[in-house]
C-alpha cells in the first residue's frame, strides 16, 4: 500500500502530513502516560507491534497476479486504541521509507493515513459496533482486523485518485482503476490475517487473559467465558 | 477435540485455500507478481502520461542497491518482530507454568 516517494505532488503530501500529525503526538502521548502507569502492558504493546512488523515484511502474491503485504494493525487498535497504533504503524513504516526504499519521508504522511490511522479507524469503529453484543469475541477479532487491513488499501487508492484524477471521468474513474489495483489484491490477504490474528487472540486469551481484562478489550465475564470454554473442552 | 481447535483448522483451511489460489493462478504463468506498489506506481505514471523513471522523489531517499539487500532488510524487519513474540509468550508461558492449570497451554 505504499504510494513510493516522488509519487504524489507536495501539495498533497502536505495535506496527509498535516492529517497524521495530530493522531501520532496523540498517540506519543499516551504511549507515554500508559507505560508511566503499568509496565505489564509493555508485553502485550510488543506482542502487538510485533505482528504490524512480521505482517507488513510478508509480500504475498494474490489472485490479481500482484503481490501485497497484510497490515497487522488490527489485534493492536482492538488492544490499545487507533492513537498508540498510529505510533506502532509509523514507526514500520519509516523503517521501511528510510531503509528499504518502500514509500518515502514525503509520502509518509499519506501512507501513515492510511495504514496506522485510516485501516485502524475503520477497525476500531468495528470494534465498539460489535463490543458488546453477543457476537463471539473471535468473529469481532477477526472482522476488525480484516476490516482494518482492507481499509487501509482503499485509503491508498482513495490518496492516489485524489491526487491523479482521470482525465475522462475524473476522481471516481481513477479510483475504480487503484481500487482494482490495491483493494482486489487484498481481499485474501485480508480473510487470511483476520484468521491468523483471531488465532493469536485466543492464545493471548488463554495465557493473559488478565491484561486483557485490565485494558477492558471485552468485558471481563466474556473473556472469562472464552477462557472457560477452552479449558473445560480440553478436560473432556 | 475438533471443536476445541476450531479456530486453528479454520486458520490452517484459510491459508490453504489462500497458497492453491496462488497455484491456480501463478499455472497460468502471464503474471509476473511484481508488487501492487509498483503496479499502482505504473498507473499513476499512465494516468500523468510520463514514466516511472522520470518520477523523481521529493526527498532524496537511499534505495536498495539490490533485491539481495532488500530481501535481507525485510528478512531483518521480520525477525525483530518474531523475536520479540517469542519472548513474550515465552515470559507468558514462563509465568504461567507457576500457576495451576499451565498443562492446558501445552496440549
Amino acid at each position: 500500500m505504499h504510494i513510493m516517494e516522488g509519487f504524489l505532488p507536495w501539495q498533497w503530501c502536505l495535506l496527509w502530513w498535516i492529517i497524521a500529525m495530530p493522531f501520532v503526538i496523540l498517540g506519543t502521548f499516551e504511549l507515554r502516560a500508559m507505560i508511566r502507569k503499568d509496565r505489564e502492558y509493555m508485553p502485550l504493546l510488543g506482542v502487538c507491534g510485533a505482528f504490524i512488523f512480521i505482517l507488513s515484511a510478508l509480500k504475498l502474491p494474490s489472485v490479481t497476479g500482484s503481490c501485497s503485504h497484510p497490515t497487522g494493525t488490527g489485534l493492536s487498535t482492538m488492544c490499545f486504541g487507533v492513537f498508540i497504533t498510529s505510533v506502532v504503524g509509523g514507526i514500520v513504516l519509516l523503517f521501511q521509507a528510510l531503509l528499504l526504499a518502500h514509500g518515502g519521508l514525503s509520502t509518509l504522511g499519506a501512507n501513515m493515513v492510511s495504514m496506522a490511522i485510516g485501516g485502524p479507524l475503520a477497525g476500531y469503529a468495528i470494534y465498539r459496533l460489535l463490543k458488546n453484543t453477543p457476537v463471539n469475541i473471535y468473529i469481532t477479532v477477526f472482522l476488525v482486523t480484516a476490516v482494518a487491513d482492507l481499509v487501509t488499501y482503499i485509503i491508498t487508492s482513495m490518496e492516489l485518485a485524489l491526487a491523479y484524477p482521470a482525465q475522462d471521468g475524473g476522481v471516481l474513474a481513477s479510483f475504480v482503476a487503484f481500487f482494482v489495483i490495491f483493494a482486489i489484491t487484498q481481499i485474501p490477504l485480508a480473510i487470511v490475517e483476520g484468521c491468523v490474528l483471531a488465532l493469536v487472540f485466543k492464545y493471548i486469551v488463554q495465557m493473559k487473559p488478565e491484561i486483557l481484562e485490565k485494558l477492558n478489550v471485552f468485558s471481563p465475564e466474556r473473556i472469562e467465558k472464552a477462557r472457560l470454554a477452552q479449558e473445560s473442552s480440553e478436560k473432556l | 477435540m475438533i471443536r476445541n481447535h476450531a479456530l486453528e483448522i479454520i486458520t490452517l483451511i484459510a491459508i490453504l485455500a489462500f497458497i492453491s489460489i496462488f497455484l491456480v493462478v501463478s499455472a497460468g504463468g502471464t503474471h509476473a507478481f511484481s508488487g501492487s506498489d509498483d503496479v499502482g506506481s505504473q498507473k499513476v505514471a499512465e494516468l500523468t502520461g510520463v514514466s516511472v523513471d522520470s518520477i523523481k522523489p521529493l526527498i532524496p531517499q537511499y534505495v536498495p542497491p539490490s533485491p539481495e539487500i532488500e530481501s535481507t532488510l525485510f528478512a531483518l524487519q521480520a525477525a525483530a518482530g518474531g523475536i520479540v513474540l517469542g519472548l513474550v509468550f515465552g515470559y507468558w508461558l514462563g509465568q504461567r507454568k507457576t500457576a495451576p492449570g499451565y498443562l492446558c497451554l501445552i496440549t
